[in-house]
């Protein structure tokens, strides 16, 4: 079970996105309790922390970055996503990361130029 | 480790050249090592095979088209009323339930997904996310932000609420260049 990775790294790498992700939302959010007034601001810093990770890389990707915060109130969600692609090169990435008064799910989809 | 098997499982799966694949966020109830009791994080990366060739495609070597914008716009409007139109009518009466709702929100990804591409739109890659939740008195904020051409990729959203769920529907599309 060979990884198909081409020279060129133009294909999309789960495992170091998602930590990227981690981070991002650690330092955006990290030991906050859910407060309505900031959860604007947080939403924005996590996709932007996320997003300037990401172009870091350097490579050829376009990426779209979603963010939701959710306040833990017993509600449920679900979500659910449907890519029209190119498998080889495209791929996406979710976390979901939580702590005792909210939740956080960041996607992250990167589309190979 | 199971999800180092389900992830090249999942890589397998993309190797045979599909080109929709359909997945859904599932709940892993995995903590990772060295995190503070106060948070957890998992990640989630399953991929469920939509419609799959049977025979893999060979990689085709794409010549230069010079072309250096679409030849046909992204028709956003046109998306909107897509959008509203699948979801009014899939959610119109019904109420959350987790089992319900999970099937629904597969299955209206695909719906969209496969009306979008009957638009026919060239060199654009599309990319459909659907939230559908519960209404609990609980506040939520979803939002995203996207590196792209903002000449050329577009996207388009819809919120719906009826009296027990919202269901939201975003449609990104890139232009592929």
């Amino acid at each position: 079970m060979e990884e198909f990775q081409t020279g060129e790294e133009t294909t999309f790498v789960v495992d170091e996105i998602s930590t990227i992700i981690k981070e991002s939302v650690e330092g955006a959010i990290g030991g906050n309790a859910y407060q309505h007034s900031r959860v604007n601001q947080w939403s924005s810093n996590v996709v932007e922390q996320c997003l300037s990770q990401l172009t870091k890389l350097g490579k050829p990707f376009k990426y779209i970055v979603t963010c939701i915060i959710m306040q833990k109130n017993g509600a449920g969600l679900q979500t659910a996503s449907s890519c029209f692609w190119d498998n080889s090169t495209d791929g996406s990435c979710t976390v979901r990361w939580e702590n005792k008064s909210m939740y956080c799910i960041v996607s992250v989809f990167g589309l190979a130029l | 480790m199971s999800d180092v098997a389900k992830d090249k499982a999942a890589r397998l799966l993309k190797k045979r050249g599909s080109v929709s694949s359909l997945s859904s966020h599932e709940v892993k109830a995995k903590e990772t090592i060295g995190k503070t009791k106060d948070s957890m994080s998992t990640v989630s990366y399953i991929d469920e095979p939509g419609q799959q060739d049977d025979n893999p495609r060979p990689a085709v070597q794409m010549e230069n088209t010079y072309q250096l914008g679409p030849a046909k716009r992204f028709p956003v409007a046109t998306v909107n009323n897509i959008l509203k139109d699948v979801l009014t009518s899939y959610l119109q009466e019904e109420k959350y339930e987790a089992e319900l709702c999970r099937q629904m929100t597969k299955t209206i990804c695909e719906v969209i997904k496969a009306r979008v591409k009957d638009l026919m739109i060239p060199r654009y890659k599309i990319i459909v996310l659907i939230n559908i939740g519960q209404l609990n008195e609980q506040n939520m904020r979803i939002g995203s932000r996207c590196l792209w051409d903002p000449t050329n990729d577009t996207f388009s959203s819809y919120t719906f609420k009826n009296t027990s769920l919202f269901a939201v529907a975003n449609v990104y599309a890139a232009y592929f260049e």
